[in-house]
C-alpha cells in the first residue's frame, strides 16, 4: 500500500507509457509522502468493469494510507494527472485522479501490519530484523 | 456474503490454486464472519502490474466484512489470510498485501 489502480479506454495508454507512468506514480508518491518505493503498487487495466470510467478516458484511483494532508493529496492528484497527460496525450480534463484513505492498521504487507505515515523507517528496520531472525 | 477482491498478476497463480484459494477464502469468511465470500478475482495482465516501478509479483487481497473488527483480531486474521495465500501460491510474505477493512460508514 499504496495501491494505484489505473483504468483506461482500450489502447489509450501504450505499454511504454504505462511503465513511465508507473515510475512517475512511484516517484511522486514517495516524494510527496516520504514513503519507501517498495510500498508503491501501480496496476493498469483497460475497460475494466470493476473501476468504471464514468466518461473519463483514464481514471487513476489511489488507495493510500490515512494521515496524509489535503495539500499532499492535492499534489499527488495534480502531478499524477500531469504524468498521464504527458505520457499519453490524453486531455487533462479526460483524466480523473482520486485518492482514498485506508487506515494503515487495516493492511498487512510483508507479514506485518503497515506503519502509520512517518513511522516507515522503524517499520522497515523491524521488518528486516524479523526476516533475518 | 462478504465482498472480497483478489488482485493477482496474470499467469502467476494456476487455475488449480485459484480454485483452492477461492475455497479457502470462502471458508475463512464463513468461519470468521458467518457468511461466505463474494469473490471478485481480477488478473492484472502481463506488463500491467508494477511494484516499486518494477514488474510486480504482488497479490492484493481485500476483505470487507459487514461488522467492525477489533484490531487485535484483525492482525490475527490477516496473518491467517496471508498465511494460507502464501502456502498455496508459493509467494513470499513480501508478495502479499492483505486488507481487512471495516464497513464503509454511510
Amino acid at each position: 500500500m499504496p495501491l494505484y489502480s489505473c483504468n483506461a479506454q482500450s489502447g489509450a495508454i501504450s505499454a511504454e507509457a504505462k511503465a513511465k507512468i508507473a515510475a512517475d506514480i512511484t516517484r511522486i508518491h514517495c516524494d510527496v509522502t516520504g514513503a519507501p518505493e517498495i510500498f508503491v503498487h501501480a496496476f493498469f487495466f483497460e475497460d475494466a468493469p470493476h473501476q468504471p470510467l464514468d466518461g473519463a478516458t483514464a481514471f487513476l484511483s489511489g488507495t493510500i494510507r490515512a494521515g496524509r494532508t489535503d495539500a499532499q493529496k492535492a499534489d499527488i492528484v495534480e502531478d499524477m494527472r500531469q504524468s498521464i497527460h504527458t505520457h499519453t496525450g490524453i486531455a487533462l480534463d479526460a483524466i480523473k485522479v482520486i485518492t482514498q484513505d485506508t487506515p494503515a492498521q487495516w493492511v498487512m504487507e510483508g507479514g506485518d501490519i503497515m506503519p502509520e505515515p512517518g513511522e516507515e523507517a522503524e517499520w522497515l528496520a523491524a521488518h528486516a530484523a524479523n526476516e533475518t531472525a | 456474503m462478504i465482498p472480497c477482491i483478489c488482485l493477482v498478476q496474470a499467469g502467476q497463480i494456476s487455475e488449480k490454486s485459484e480454485t483452492v484459494l477461492r475455497s479457502k477464502l470462502d471458508a475463512f469468511t464463513q468461519k470468521t464472519f458467518g457468511e461466505g465470500a463474494q469473490i471478485s478475482w481480477v488478473a492484472v495482465s502481463k506488463g500491467n502490474g508494477f511494484t516499486a516501478a518494477k514488474p510486480s509479483s504482488s497479490s492484493i487481497v481485500s476483505v470487507r466484512p459487514h461488522t467492525p473488527v477489533a484490531q487485535e483480531k484483525r492482525a490475527e486474521l490477516l496473518h491467517e489470510l496471508c498465511g494460507f495465500w502464501t502456502a498455496e501460491t508459493g509467494q513470499s510474505m513480501n508478495e502479499i498485501v492483505g486488507v481487512i477493512a471495516d464497513p464503509i460508514a454511510n
